[in-house]
């Protein structure tokens, strides 16, 4: 019997099979990227421009802006996911953001460990509208979205609860 | 292959169907056995030419890769010459290789939707390659001292 897929790549593949083309259109993915002294285990690259077929094609070239995005997703592992870590986070895929001048961003940290309610409350009033943060326990299998459009369409429109291998989200905005 | 072979199947039928016309045949029983070969010679003449023209192949071992399409090889090169792999998705949506030689620098695409490889494994094997071979450049040579 095949083993299941680790989340993470569950994830992945749900993004190459064009989980998130309503809201973008990611191209390229590379794993295990480093940037800095982070090394992100997914790193996706896409417009908001998607390429489609025909009549798709045409509406996205005439109506839809062309802005650059990006998804990252941190594995956590083991370790213990503390504030200072998940500020650190932001503030790379931030910089990020601005040196490649995205228009938005996701970010998605996966833990074995269960969410502490620090992290709980950091991410669910993050509202900054330029980058989308979820915090996964793929144990527990809890999820928090940030409390942006952005945030909301990670499980909205990414499906991230399916690749934890839930039928129905456990998740807390 | 089938989108090769399928205007040779229509060619074939026609051309038998002429000979049958001049040689009195096309009422036999017959007609229907003779115009079934179409299908064989259409679909033997559309592999021919997409094994010469379309065929794409990758041949790799732990050192180097090659890409043959039909009969010419398209890309060589050893996996050494390259830091970085991730998946592409082309215009209809396939997903492909993207060798890097240094990050986001020149490029190499290896056309795995055409093959019946797994993208993230094979992804993933070429990660694999890469590391090991990244980290074997930078182990220190060991030099003895006279």
């Amino acid at each position: 019997m095949p083993e299941d897929p680790r989340p993470i790549d569950a994830f992945e593949l749900g993004l190459i099979r064009g989980r998130a083309r309503w809201i973008g259109d990611l191209t390229e993915f590379f794993r295990d990227y480093r940037i800095g002294d982070t090394t992100f285990a997914l790193y996706a690259k896409g417009r908001t421009r998607n390429s489609g077929f025909l009549i798709s094609r045409f509406f996205s070239w005439t109506v839809l802006p062309n802005y650059a995005i990006a998804l990252f997703c941190v594995d956590e592992g083991e370790g213990s996911l503390g504030i200072e870590t998940l500020r650190n986070r932001v503030d790379v895929v931030t910089r990020i953001s601005k040196d490649e001048d995205l228009q938005w961003a996701w970010l998605i940290l996966f833990s074995r460990k269960n969410i502490q309610p620090s992290i709980v409350s950091f991410v669910s009033r993050y509202d900054k509208r330029e980058l989308g943060l979820a915090v996964a326990s793929t144990t527990v299998k809890q999820i928090v979205l940030s409390n942006n459009q952005i945030g909301k369409s990670i499980e909205k429109h990414l499906r991230l609860s399916r690749a934890l291998g839930e039928e129905k989200s456990g998740k807390t905005d | 292959m089938v989108s090769y072979s399928m205007p040779f199947v229509l060619l074939s039928a026609l051309a038998i169907n002429f000979v049958l016309l001049a040689n009195g045949l096309s009422g036999t029983p017959y007609r229907l056995v003779f115009l079934s070969t179409a299908f064989p010679i259409g679909f033997s003449i559309g592999r021919a030419i997409y094994l010469k023209w379309s065929h794409i192949q990758i041949e790799f071992d732990s050192m180097s890769f090659s890409i043959i399409k039909g009969s010419k090889e398209i890309a060589n090169g050893p996996w050494r010459s390259y830091k970085n792999v991730s998946i592409i998705l082309d215009r209809y949506g396939r997903p492909n290789l993207r060798l890097y030689k240094s990050v986001g620098g020149e490029y190499v695409d290896l056309p795995i939707s055409k093959t019946n490889a797994k993208p993230q494994e094979f992804r993933d094997f070429v990660h694999r390659l890469l590391s090991t071979q990244r980290s074997a450049r930078i182990i220190p040579q060991v030099v003895e001292a006279a």
